[in-house]
């Protein structure tokens, strides 16, 4: 079975936030919420980068581990899902992810925080498929349809791959070797340790 | 654009100078990055500011504002004295070529370091990079036109790739990115006051073909003119219509301009906005036609105003125009929401009632493919003939049959087109014209000389005379005249390619394998410019006096469409002591022109809330300001603009730099209740425009908001 990763190639992002807001609009995410990210270092100067980031559904996901209820899991093809009808919003997740991901509705005060939102690779919920209940807690649902998530499909430059992780690790393989050079493909080792 | 953007794949080096194509252009950034990846093109980025295009180029170069010519014409002087020039190219198909170089001779690294700030070696290293590096694409955009010398900017451009031998060619060419899906269409139809559409002009025979196109009487036209003279005089234009209800400079018309109608155009986008305001509570009528309550709506202190809400492009049809000339059919996707009405309704109920209806709709009975079908019987100058309404829908359907390296479709079918029939488009069955200039193709295959627009022969001002059209031996293959040849006319006697409406002059042409415009030389000198050969001259309001000295504006134009406009007695070498520092403007990707539409966006304005003013950490610290801090920002014309002061080294200490696409704040007072109720944006604050000085190009009138001067001060 295929195994579902991002990949976003730092060489190509230039920053545009065209994937944020093809998230957003296409999920109807409330402002506040950041399910994808874009993030600069160096702006400015020589060096700058930018890098868009999300949930990258880890292997072995910290999350998972850390959620006193069991809220989240992992589907078969990698990607992680929360239960909102499940979370208790402690936000243990927030503290264990390593990419920051999981987020909270805004405006309540730390205890009594709404459940748990972030990216579900536009793969809806666990809500029954293409059901009210699932585009409104969760979103569109993609992949079910056969399509890839939102941020990756409208992509300007096409920095941002999503899909079966042997496509995207071969497309990037390709560019990497064109460019004659190691350009790092930001945050794999640490998401999917050689995995 | 010369080429496409799909072309850029085939270029060797991207050279960009006034783009921050990452910000404005961030999908045709895709086949930069190609460009880059696949051909290990160097992308050189030339801007006063380290923007985020410019965090994507192997080479960058900062250089100070307004001085693009001097360091363009440094490289040109580069690659003539080192030997570097296609000497075959220049040899053949370009004219006043010693005449050029003697100009470009004066810009040594070491004067080009003086200018521009860029050290000489960084002249001498580019140009090499750039000899080496063939073909290579030239990009600019606003960044190389809003200035005084923003023509001779951009003909400097064309002359750099033309001794480069970079014309004609794939993966060369000058390639000028437009902001719109049909800012080029826009541009074809001669939205401007001194042409009609397809740059026909605007004198009596220009007239005379379009009334032919309408199917309206010319004496009727004529007759609706005050008189004969302003029917052939340059209008105001977008930058400085509002001198024509002000008047503080002189005006050249015999009333003052009473009514203004601003459709899809956003007011903050003029500079000078305080005399922009002003303007608004003279006029005695304002409409303004737009999907979202702009900026202008809320100006106004009498209730003069006008607000008709159109539809977006989604809930129309039509043809269009994109920056790669290619034609697209933009399908409906909904019904016009709430009031809203398409603008083919608007214009057409306008018309009904202002009583004219039936002289300009008697071509038109299905809109909007009628429309595109009167457009392309008149605009043949630029080949819009051949791209029929049909023809467009075809193409936009079966966009997945064309090769995204070649444009052209791979059998399916529009097989052997290319996509978009990218004019010129001469015939019902021509393929399209990928790539101008092209004369390895025939030209009924999209192939094309240089156009035969000047005359034939030229004695310039040195006294050398000079054969205008191409040279022997070069022209496209299977072209009945091998070599250059003048434009065709009396085919049908008494008309020429360009107004012959039965279109038989260019299909005689185009059977003869010749190009209808004739098959000329490009010209590096413009014997109607005040500048032939594109020099050097410091901006309006520069920052160094010593160089005023040595390179001044020009003369006062006393007549420049219909408004006195101010060059030298505008030059004040003094000013710099007040507004020490320049001050520029520019795209932040999130929002787009006048921002109503992006700031009426919750997640675009979740991402970009605030306008800002960047400032150079040593600046703001000799300032005493801090990141965050509300600052004023003044201008020499007296407009100011409190805005929040973000501390970068994006520019550099000399350098402030505003994004132009806030409204909503005027002057640091509140504006939001002015909105019509429920319409104020989610994003408001200070135009940059305020602030943008005085300052105009001497050829098209551009504002020259890329390099005027300001002062900052905390708030
Ligand atoms: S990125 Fe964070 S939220 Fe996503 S799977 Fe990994 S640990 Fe969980
Ligand atoms: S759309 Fe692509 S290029 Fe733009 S910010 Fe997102 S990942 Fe980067």
């Amino acid at each position: 079975m295929a195994r579902m990763k991002f990949l976003c190639d730092v060489e190509r992002c230039i920053d545009c936030n065209g994937c944020v807001i093809a998230c957003k609009e296409g999920n109807n995410v409330p402002v506040g919420v950041n399910r994808r990210r874009v993030i600069t270092i160096n702006e400015g100067r020589p060096g700058e980068r930018s890098v868009s980031i999300s949930c990258m559904h880890c292997s072995d996901a910290p999350c998972i581990a850390v959620c006193p209820v069991k809220a989240i899991y992992q589907r078969e093809d990698g990607i992680v899902l929360v239960n909102k009808d499940i979370c208790i919003g402690c936000g243990y997740c927030f503290m264990a992810c390593p990419f920051g991901a999981p987020q909270f509705p805004s405006g309540q005060v730390f205890g009594a925080r709404g459940a748990m939102d972030k990216c579900t690779f536009c793969a809806g919920g666990p809500a029954e498929t293409f059901s009210e209940k699932e585009r409104k807690l969760y979103g569109q649902n993609r992949i079910a349809e056969g399509k890839p998530p939102l941020c990756a499909a409208m992509c300007s430059t096409k920095a941002l791959l999503a899909g079966d992780a042997d496509v995207i690790s071969d497309i990037f393989r390709k560019r990497a070797f064109q460019r004659g050079s190691g350009a790092g493909a930001w945050g794999w080792d640490k998401a999917y340790g050689g995995k | 654009m010369t080429n496409s953007l799909n072309d850029i794949r085939h270029s060797k080096l991207v050279f960009m100078i006034g783009s921050n194509a990452a910000e404005a252009h961030p999908v045709a950034m895709q086949h930069v990055l190609y460009a880059k990846e696949v051909n290990n093109a160097p992308i050189i980025v030339v801007d006063p500011r380290f923007t985020k295009l410019a965090a994507k180029a192997t080479d960058y170069v900062r250089i100070r504002p307004g001085t693009d010519t001097a360091f363009v014409m440094g490289l040109i002087n580069q690659i003539v004295s080192n030997d570097w020039y296609d000497k075959d190219f220049v040899r053949a198909r370009v004219a006043g070529f010693p005449e050029m170089c003697k100009v470009a001779s004066h810009y040594t690294p070491d004067v080009v370091e003086d200018i521009t700030g860029i050290p000489a070696s960084e002249v001498v290293r580019i140009a090499k990079l750039m000899a080496t590096h063939r073909p290579g694409t030239v990009v600019w955009c606003m960044g190389g036109t809003q200035h005084s010398i923003g023509s001779s900017n951009t003909r400097a451009f064309c002359i750099l790739q033309l001794v480069l031998g970079n014309m004609g060619k794939s993966g060369g060419g000058t390639n000028i990115f437009r902001g719109h899906d049909n800012v080029q269409g826009a541009t074809d139809m001669c939205v401007l006051s001194h042409s009609l559409p397809g740059y026909y002009g605007i004198k009596d025979g220009s007239w005379k073909h379009w009334c032919r196109v309408w199917d309206v009487d010319y004496e009727w036209i004529k007759s609706r003119f005050h008189s004969k003279e302003y029917m052939n005089k340059k209008g105001f234009t977008l930058a400085r219509w509002y001198e024509g209800v002000n008047q503080d400079d002189k005006i050249n018309q015999y009333t003052p301009i009473k009514a203004l109608i601003q459709w899809g155009c956003a007011g903050n986008s003029n500079s000078m906005l305080h005399r922009v305001k002003k303007a608004m509570d003279k006029l005695e009528l304002v409409v303004i036609v737009d999907p979202f309550a702009p900026a202008m709506c809320t100006w106004g202190e009498k209730d003069n105003v006008y607000l008709l809400p159109c539809s977006s492009q989604y809930e129309t049809s039509g043809s269009l125009t994109s920056t790669s000339r290619q034609f697209q059919w933009r399908f409906k996707v909904v019904d016009p929401i709430y009031e809203s009405k398409d603008d083919y309704e608007i214009m057409a109920e306008l018309v009904k009632r202002l009583g004219f209806a039936d002289k300009f709709y008697k071509n038109i009975k299905k809109v909007p493919e009628d429309i595109t079908r009167e457009i392309c019987k008149g605009t043949l100058t630029i080949g819009y003939n051949g791209a029929l309404p049909e023809r467009i829908k075809k193409h936009t359907l079966n966009w997945h049959t064309f090769d995204i390296d070649t444009l052209q479709a791979k059998g399916g079918p529009c097989d052997g087109e290319y996509y978009g029939l990218p004019w010129p488009c001469w015939t019902e069955t021509h393929p399209g014209t990928p790539i101008l200039y092209d004369i390895s193709k025939p030209v009924a295959k999209g192939g094309l000389p240089f156009r035969a627009r000047f005359g034939t022969k030229i004695t310039y001002y040195d006294g050398r005379t000079e054969d205008l059209l191409a040279a022997k031996g070069v022209a496209n293959p299977g072209s009945q005249v091998k070599g250059g040849y003048p434009e065709f006319k009396d085919i049908v006697p008494g008309t020429n390619w360009k107004t012959d409406l039965s279109q038989k002059t260019i299909k005689e042409a185009i059977k003869r394998g010749m190009a209808p415009f004739g098959n000329a030389r490009a010209r590096c000198v413009v014997w109607t410019f005040p500048d032939q050969v594109p020099v050097h001259r410091e901006p309006v309001h520069s920052p160094r006096p010593d160089l005023i000295a040595k390179y001044p504006t020009y003369n006062d134009k006393p007549d420049q469409y219909r408004v006195y406009t101010r060059f030298k007695s505008e030059q004040n070498p003094d000013l710099v002591k007040k507004f020490p520092f320049v001050i520029i403007t520019g795209r932040m990707v999130e929002h787009m022109g006048g921002g109503a539409e992006t700031r009426s966006n919750k997640y675009l304005s979740e991402l970009q809330p605030h306008v800002y003013a960047e400032i150079n950490e040593r600046t703001a610290n000799n300032l005493g300001i801090r990141n965050g801090q509300m600052v004023w920002i003044e201008s020499p014309e007296g407009g100011r603009a409190k805005v929040m002061a973000k501390v970068t080294d994006r520019v550099d200490e000399h350098t402030i730099f505003l994004p132009y696409h806030f409204a909503g704040q005027f002057e640091g007072k509140s504006l939001v209740d002015r909105y019509p109720e429920g319409m104020a944006p989610y994003a408001v604050g200070e135009p940059a425009n305020i602030v943008t000085n005085y300052g105009y190009d001497i050829i098209t009138q551009i504002q020259a908001t890329k390099d005027g001067l300001c002062n900052v001060k905390p708030a």
